[in-house]
């Protein structure tokens, strides 16, 4: 047996991994208008935390054809699932499992709580075929529907442990995971699978908002 | 500063820039200019391994991929000019614990990261962050399976006796404490040193390999994948390195980094 002890010593890092580091601000950026290094513009708002996904500057565009980056999402719980519209089987069942853990939710929060779906189809997926799958779904204002380029999905993908390619037959195979996000854009909890799950979904997004 | 050396550097390509350093260390920091290209002409590449709704070949048009992988002096120069990156600062989100690790210290390489070896331990996002640095990009599975076909003679390298002895003489030592130089190696046909031989290269959808966790098709997507199945489908069962290159990268997590695990960079053809 010839195996290389590259995964292994993968697997032995993972382990020694560890606690993460605490939450802490990342250096402000420089003010471009002042000297170098001085603090940061305050209208600005502090930078993201180190934790937060919101640091990928990945560019999207909504389905009303508007730029959008995830930081706008900040301040909100957010529940986030990477999908694609023509998909028949998984993705109609990942929409209804994040409505349900809407309804699960309290009240207070519930009316405060972002949903988004970013989708892998980069080719089909346009803004303009995103607000006919909104229209199709009745997904209301509290709904972000965003298209990316190959890039920017691939790293949102990255960063949420999401897996997916695209089979020959114009489908996306991907990991079924629904994020969920405190107002800093952190992950709090990840849903795996098809299964069950929601109750303890909804109580990690209501956990996250103090 | 990071934007200020960028710009120099821009304007003066050939230039080494002396960097006071806030403790009053003086770094030089190299020009990155990446290593050299080398036209990679397209072809058909053939996917290992198969599920039933995959296609039996890709298409892969004419890029440019450089000659050797990246070095650590190459990567010390992107961390000087990047902050972010450096191995104190760098976000968990990014890149793991172990994220250039071996290094002396943040700014220093030390006796275990001699400047001409290639650097390891950098996670996805680094290699990908350090491309776009050098205005270039990590090539995709099938451009780096394609270019690592090859054999030392010609662009079909399955049947080249040498290179397969080669490699799994590689396969079968233990990763070294200190990595050898690059560009040492024999060059394939193209010209391109190191595919196999010295580390793992990063891809840029290392993250399409499902073998494990959680899709609705995953668990088929393993058998057919990695199993029985996924050997009768593939094309040459006797590759077994591809097959390890496959469970290397679906093992993996974009902020992960490991001992023998280094990148090199590509860009699209001229047209």
């Amino acid at each position: 047996m010839t195996m290389k002890p590259a995964l292994f010593l993968l697997l032995a890092a993972r382990l020694a991994l560890g606690a993460e580091a605490p939450t802490q601000l990342t250096a402000a950026p420089a003010c471009p208008h002042c000297q170098e290094g001085a603090a940061a513009v305050a209208t600005a708002g502090a930078a993201f935390s180190k934790e937060s996904i919101y640091q990928i500057d990945a560019r999207f565009t909504d389905d009303s054809g508007r730029s959008f980056t995830l930081g706008e999402l900040r301040g909100r719980p957010v529940v986030l699932d990477l999908f694609f519209a023509s998909c028949g089987y998984a993705c109609p069942l990942l929409v209804s499992d994040m409505q349900a853990i809407r309804a699960k939710l309290p009240a207070g929060i519930r009316d405060r709580a972002a949903f988004v779906l970013v989708s892998f189809d980069v080719a089909r997926d346009t803004p303009a075929a995103l607000a006919q799958y909104r229209a199709q779904r009745s997904l209301d204002g509290q709904w972000t529907l965003l298209h990316g380029d190959d890039q920017a999905v691939r790293e949102l993908a990255a960063l949420l442990g999401v897996k997916y390619r695209e089979e020959a037959d114009g489908t996306f195979s991907h990991s079924n995971i629904i994020t969920i996000l405190n107002e800093q854009g952190e992950i709090v909890h990840q849903r795996y699978g098809l299964k069950g799950g929601l109750d303890e979904a909804a109580a990690a997004l209501a956990a996250a908002v103090k | 500063m990071a934007t200020l050396l960028r710009s120099v550097r821009r304007l003066v390509p050939g230039l080494a820039l002396a960097v006071t350093l806030a403790g009053g260390t003086l770094a030089v920091v190299e020009p990155a200019t990446g290593a050299r290209l080398v036209r990679i002409p397209g072809g058909v590449y053939v996917p290992l391994t198969r599920t039933t709704k995959d296609p039996a070949q890709v298409t892969v048009a004419a890029f440019r991929l450089e000659e050797r992988p990246v070095t650590n002096a190459e990567f010390l120069a992107f961390v000087t000019a990047n902050p972010k990156w450096r191995r104190s600062q760098v976000s968990r989100l990014f890149a793991d614990s172990s994220y250039l690790d071996y290094w002396a210290g943040d700014l220093e390489l030390g006796p275990r990261a001699p400047a001409r070896s290639p650097v390891v331990r950098v996670s996805w996002f680094a290699a990908r962050a350090y491309a776009r640095w050098v205005g270039r990009r990590l090539p995709t599975t099938a451009e780096w399976e394609f270019a690592a076909g090859a054999g030392y003679t010609r662009p079909d390298g399955r049947n080249d006796e040498q290179l397969n002895r080669d490699l799994y003489a590689w396969l079968a030592r233990p990763v070294p404490d200190v990595q050898p130089a690059v560009a040492v190696g024999r060059p394939n046909c193209y010209g391109l040193r190191n595919l196999h031989g010295l580390v793992w290269e990063w891809v840029d959808d290392f993250n399409n390999a499902m073998v494990t966790g959680e899709s609705r098709g995953d668990s088929g997507l393993e058998r057919d994948l990695f199993c029985g199945a996924g050997s009768v489908g593939a094309k040459d069962t006797t590759d077994y390195a591809a097959f390890m290159r496959v469970a290397l990268r679906s093992s993996l997590k974009a902020n992960n980094t490991t001992t023998a695990l280094g990148f090199r960079c590509a860009q699209d053809a001229a047209p």
